[in-house]
């Protein structure tokens, strides 16, 4: 067994006393929430921490609200408690269902939506959703709280924004209203998706014409990505959009830095943006994919 | 023979004598293993391929608290350091020089883990670097350097009679050969043709490698392990340390999956070793990734053609394989040997023309993996067995049927006649695979099939105590794996000796207590193990037979033998009270045996035939390339099942392997390193990869040397699924693909070729 | 540092270190060998053991995380009496098992599943036993043994 090497728990009993030890205790430290990532770095000396900062029993970190037409989730919830809220599920379906489809039980057991975020895994499948819904990270530290969007969190791959002593504490995302309509897919053969796509599309009309469009890509390049050009080319009306889906898979392509490795070529991955974004369109609007 | 309506306990599903253990966490692996005083190791392991180890610099990790020795390669004086069963070319632990990238180097004894992993990093090593030698082709290229610059002395356990290669960087070259194959392709009909690509694959046992050493006062070893082969490695040892054969007692508990990967000698040396150094027995765990760089299964390069008359009979094959071994011989003379076998199929085949070389490089050491060398080359077969029947106009099944030997057929001159009825399996799954129904878009089916010489070299001895109170122990060498031997080898015990299965019980893989049986592997153990047992028992009961002369005070044959014991006139004894009556004392007993040696019946190779049949239907997913199993269908043509529900378990287990390889497993080299070494990258089959209908089917002709005409399972399966899945691939798209794994992207390209169309 | 729960139904505290993984204290000093290590890193659920019925793997998760909850394993299982959970004799019933080294995460990963949904389709119970690996069965004995647990567990309530 590969042992991990010592290090000590710090119990914060808010998020300013979790930051105001990150502070003290510098690049020696880092938050550790469900640790499945952390532990699996730490392990491979990835990471050295000497001490952890325990943010799971900062009080009220997990709980998951609607609040003034979005909900709020507490960066603490794991996948599991996120899959499972009966307000994500009403409010915002596509986000329970993809939280459903997450690594497995085990990891949704433990892991959480904050970590994941913060640890910027290419592969996250929530960021590439919440890029599309239009989710945002309230980030606290000892200087203050600001909020960003989700797309402002993300550096790179394996790097976050988070400035040293900050913490992410909540995620923010819009609740469905009844002209939304988003989807999430994913291409899978290995242990993490191989592609992710997501779509969200409003539409006043039941379907008829799209008056605004978000897309995002992610597992292909670095870190999960908007295809902000193709979002022009998916909004006008069902027909063109459709006529256009070729073209706007391209555009997304074109947006993101597809990679050659031993997960598929840049062209492999290109051709499954194609498909995918086919087939996510389809389950957006409910069409059947069979 | 006596009719499968007579048996009793065997040819029934009996509970698992494991079974209660395994389900309850009261079963223990040697992971689970700590003895007295335990100390344990950690390896240090070279970030190089080819280097030359200058020096070796452990004062500061020595000095590490909780550290109690360090062992390199410097170390080793008074002992020989290289083993191996087919070639000594194994150092215990890098001696001078390394050869592949996770070689041993040094390796930390402390009084616990974390001790002994984190004065890991505190040892110094100077390399000088050298090229890396990475694939075959630069193996053998003329003035490529030797990866083993010496000549190694064979191993005296081979088994087989090949001498090994030693040119250059082969490491073993097989010739197999009759007839004239130029003539018979300068006439043939059609002719297929290819070079096809087997990857490198990883057995995944979830039990890592794992060995506690313990020299004692005396200089005995006791050595617990994973390892599926007590003998072989009892064999390593003890040349290693120039000790007896009864000083070193191989103890080996539960395994977790081996699959051919626990074959031989793994790391036992490496923490004899270690004892030996520090006075303490040393526990050795190595994690998956650590088990990564410790064996793996041959990658093979098969160019290969074979002919057909205008009758659609095969002419002639002709092949010329390339395995890549690996840093070290390993198993892998035997893999070149069976590979260069089993190319060509259960097929009969007038001219053959084989040339199979196993090659070092500097990777990872390949050694045995399930179906040892069989899946690598019945992809390339039984591709073209589908190829030339699509030439020759004909279904292909009718052209298998056409060409399959029949039982009693010989395939290979001199070899033991085909003791199967593999015409009939294959009819049999092209039935249960419904061959005939319409095909849905994206669908194809096919039917293929593998004959493998099993058994491995047959020496196996085995001993039945039977006590005067009914009771009666099999003790066996051969390993519970998994395969459900000690459930099989107790169901004949108790058969034979007419006793309730609950009074059998198994005393295993304790190599002070039980008799030399060569291997666990190559599917022999109910053959070989079963028949021993069997006629261990049958020796036990002559025994008792003279006894019970005395006993009942009659001539022996006036004494009619009955299920359990025997009968005069109206006084029937079971064996137990004769032994009772015979020594007057509670608590004896006696023991049977059995020597089985290559003679008699078991003088001619194989053992037995090892066959497997396998049906697909995929269902292919064409934008993304994705294969899907809609169906699968097994045959086990096993003689006579011991136990049909295990039997049966072994075909899904193998044709799941077998699915593992044909669909995406594969280890990646980048240079010298391995890229995907870890179980989060390496991706075996999962629950979700589970086929939508699966049939299996047993066949029992009874036609095995066997107990009761039993043959070996376990391996067959594995051999026939890729092609299998290449094959309806081919069906459903028109898409010959001659490289695996069958990945979506590999899928996706070869339909964008066929379309023509350049990929977007 | 000290940690009190309930294992396996028994009220325990033990002194650990922070960095000892679950799987570390439950193998190493409760001797609960039930517990399975193998790829530790997640993906195999051979260290499968539930906290407060949730599966969870046991390499990863610090032992640290289960103060003042409920841990059960394999050992666990069998009744006071020494009956078996339905799922182990299931099993046993459909030989769901060779080496046998899987076999503790998967009886308490379908656990988990069945508390909380004895109805579950095969869809639903390959979905959540996807994270658990076996390498010697092929999972069809598995699945079967899953159902017919839960057709038996689905009579009890
Ligand atoms: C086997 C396996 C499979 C997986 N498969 C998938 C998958 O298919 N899709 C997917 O999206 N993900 C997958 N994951 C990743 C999983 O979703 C994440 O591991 C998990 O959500 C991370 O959360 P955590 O709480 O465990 O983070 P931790 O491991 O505790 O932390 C991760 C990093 O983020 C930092 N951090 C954590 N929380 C905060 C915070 N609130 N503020 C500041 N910094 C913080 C930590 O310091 C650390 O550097 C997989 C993981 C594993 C092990
Ligand atoms: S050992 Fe924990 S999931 Fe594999
Ligand atoms: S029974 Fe061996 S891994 Fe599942």
């Amino acid at each position: 067994m590969t042992t991990l090497s010592r290090f000590e728990i710090h119990q914060p009993t808010c998020a300013l006393e979790a930051s105001q030890m990150l502070a003290h205790y510098g690049e020696e430290a880092g938050i550790y929430a469900g640790g499945t990532e952390l532990l699996l770095a730490m392990k491979h000396s990835a990471l050295n921490y000497r001490h952890l900062i325990d943010l799971k029993v900062v009080p009220g970190l997990n709980s998951i609200d609607m609040r003034n037409g979005s909900l709020e989730i507490g960066a603490t919830s794991t996948h599991r408690s996120i899959e499972r809220s009966p307000n994500v599920q009403q409010h915002q379906p596509a986000l329970a269902e993809m939280e459903s489809q997450v690594a497995n039980v085990r990891v949704r057991a433990t892991g959480t939506l904050g970590g994941n975020l913060c640890f910027a895994e290419p592969h996250s499948d929530p960021a590439t959703l919440l890029l599309v819904l239009g989710g945002s990270v309230k980030i606290e530290s000892a200087a203050g709280a600001r909020e960003i969007p989700v797309s402002e969190l993300i550096a790179g791959a394996y790097a976050s924004n988070l400035q040293p002593g900050e913490i992410l504490t909540k995620i923010t995302v819009p609740s469905a209203k009844p002209t939304h309509r988003s989807a999430y897919m994913k291409f899978q053969i290995h242990e993490r998706p191989t592609l992710g796509l997501g779509l969200w599309l409003d539409t006043p009309d039941e379907g008829r014409t799209f008056t605004s469009a978000r897309v995002a890509v992610g597992c292909v390049c670095p870190f999960p990505t908007r295809g902000l050009n193709a979002e022009k080319l998916l909004t006008g009306s069902h027909a063109d959009v459709e006529k256009r889906l070729s073209e706007a898979a391209d555009a997304i392509a074109d947006a993101a830095d597809l990679l050659d490795d031993h997960e598929g070529s840049a062209e492999y991955k290109r051709h499954l943006i194609h498909v995918f974004l086919q087939r996510v369109f389809r389950k957006a609007l409910g069409e059947s994919l069979a | 023979m006596k009719p499968l309506s007579d048996f009793q306990i065997v040819n029934h599903s009996v509970p698992r004598g494991d079974g209660i253990p395994k389900v309850t966490g009261g079963a223990i692996y040697t992971s689970d293993m700590v003895v007295e005083h335990m100390a344990w190791a950690k390896v240090l392991r070279s970030p190089f391929a080819r280097a030359r180890i200058l020096s070796i610099d452990a004062s500061a990790a020595k000095a590490q608290p909780g550290v109690i020795d360090i062992l390199t390669g410097y170390d080793l004086k008074g002992l020989q350091p290289y083993y191996g069963h087919g070639v000594k070319d194994h150092p215990l632990i890098a001696i001078g020089q390394v050869r592949f990238v996770g070689e041993p180097v040094a390796a930390v004894i402390a009084e616990n883990e974390l001790a002994a992993q984190e004065a890991l990093g505190k040892i110094n090593v100077d390399y000088e670097e050298l090229d890396p030698i990475l694939d075959v082709d630069t193996a053998m290229a003329e003035g490529t350097p030797r990866i083993h610059e010496t000549d190694f002395a064979d191993g005296s356990f081979r088994g087989f009679d090949d001498f090994p290669g030693a040119a250059g960087n082969i490491c073993q070259a097989v010739h197999v050969g009759w007839g004239d194959v130029d003539a018979a392709f300068a006439k043939a009909a059609h002719i297929a043709e290819g070079e096809f690509y087997f990857p490198m694959v990883y057995a995944y046992a979830m039990e890592p490698y794992v060995a506690i050493a313990d020299f004692d006062a005396k200089g005995h070893l006791t050595v617990y392990t994973s390892g599926q082969h007590p003998f072989m490695v009892r064999h390593d040892v003890a040349h290693v340390f120039r000790l007896p054969l009864n000083s070193v007692r191989i103890i080996v508990p539960y395994i977790g999956g081996g699959y051919g990967s626990k074959s031989y000698t793994k790391i036992e040396p490496l923490v004899a070793a270690c004892s030996w150094k520090s006075g303490r027995p040393v526990k050795l765990q190595l994690s998956v990734e650590e088990a990564f760089l410790t064996t793996r299964g041959d990658d093979a390069r098969v160019r290969i053609r074979t002919a057909v008359d205008a009758r659609g009979h095969l002419v002639a094959r002709q092949a010329t394989i390339h395995l890549n071994t690996g840093a070290y011989a390993e198993n892998s003379p035997m893999v070149c040997r069976k590979a260069a076998n089993r190319i060509v199929g259960p097929y009969r085949i007038p001219n053959i023309k084989i040339d199979c070389f196993a090659v070092y490089t500097n990777t990872v050491p390949a050694s045995s993996y399930r179906g040892l060398g069989g899946a690598q080359v019945t992809f390339p077969g039984e591709s073209q067995m589908d190829e030339l029947a699509e030439m020759s106009g004909s279904d292909p099944v009718e052209f298998r049927l056409k060409n399959l030997a029949h039982s009693g057929e010989s395939i290979h001159p001199g070899m033991r006649p085909i003791d199967a009825d593999i015409p009939g399996d294959i009819r049999e799954a092209a039935k249960m695979l419904r061959m005939d129904r319409p095909l849905a878009p994206g669908h194809g089916r096919s039917v293929c099939c593998s004959a493998s010489d099993a058994g491995a070299h047959p020496v196996t001895l085995a001993m039945v105590q039977v006590y005067a109170d009914g009771a009666v122990s099999v003790l066996s060498g051969s390993t519970e794996i998994g395969q459900g031997s000690h459930t099989v080898l107790t169901q004949i015990a108790a058969e034979e000796m007419g006793v309730p299965l609950e009074k059998v019980r198994l005393i295993g893989s304790d190599t002070a207590v039980t008799l030399f049986e060569r291997s666990t592997g190559a599917s022999r153990t109910t053959t070989l193990m079963g028949r021993a047992v069997l006629e261990a028992c049958r020796e036990a009961i002559a025994q008792i037979k003279v006894m019970a002369e005395e006993v009942f005070a009659v001539d022996a044959d006036k004494l009619v033998e009955e299920r359990g014991g025997l009968r005069h006139g109206g006084k029937f004894l079971t064996w137990a009270n004769i032994l009772e009556q015979y020594f007057k004392m509670e608590g004896c007993s006696i023991v049977g045996r059995a020597y089985l040696r290559k003679a008699g019946d078991l003088t001619l190779v194989p053992v037995f035939w090892e066959i497997g049949v396998v049906g697909v239907e995929i269902a292919l997913d064409e934008e993304t390339g994705k294969i899907c199993l809609d169906s699968l269908v097994t045959i086990g043509d096993v003689g006579l099942a011991i136990h049909p529900a295990m039997t049966e378990g072994q075909d899904l287990g193998a044709a799941t392997m077998g699915l593992g390889a044909g669909l995406f497993e594969e280890l990646i080299y980048d240079g010298q390193q391995l890229m995907n070494g870890t179980m989060l990258e390496y991706r075996v089959p999962r629950f979700s990869d589970l086929a939508k209908n699966i049939d299996m089917k047993l066949v029992q002709n009874r036609d095995g040397v066997g107990p009761y005409g039993a043959k070996g399972g376990g391996e067959g399966a594995v051999n026939p699924i890729s092609p299998c899945i290449a094959n309806a691939l081919y069906r459903a798209t028109g898409a010959r693909i001659r490289t695996l794994p069958l990945t979506p992207e590999r899928v996706w390209k070869a339909l964008q070729e066929k379309k023509g169309a350049a990929p977007r | 540092m000290n940690v009190s729960f309930e294992l396996n139904g028994k009220q325990t505290t033990l002194e650990i270190e922070q960095r000892e993984s679950l799987a570390e204290v439950l193998r190493g000093r409760c001797r609960l060998t039930g517990v399975k290590i193998s790829c530790e890193a997640q993906v195999c659920g051979s260290c499968t053991v539930l906290v407060d019925d949730l599966p969870v793997s046991a390499c990863t998760l610090l032992a640290y995380e289960v103060r003042g909850k409920r841990v059960t394993t394999i050992e666990g299982l069998a009744d006071d009496s020494g009956r078996l959970h339905p799922l182990q004799q299931a099993f046993l019933d459909h030989f769901s098992f060779q080496c046998g080294y899987c076999t503790p995460g998967m009886i308490l990963a379908a656990k988990a599943l069945l508390d909380e949904n004895s109805a579950a389709t095969d869809a639903e119970i390959v979905a959540h036993m996807n994270g658990n690996l076996c390498r010697c069965t092929g999972y069809l004995p598995i699945l079967k043994a899953i159902r017919q647990a839960a057709n038996q567990l689905r009579g009890q309530k």
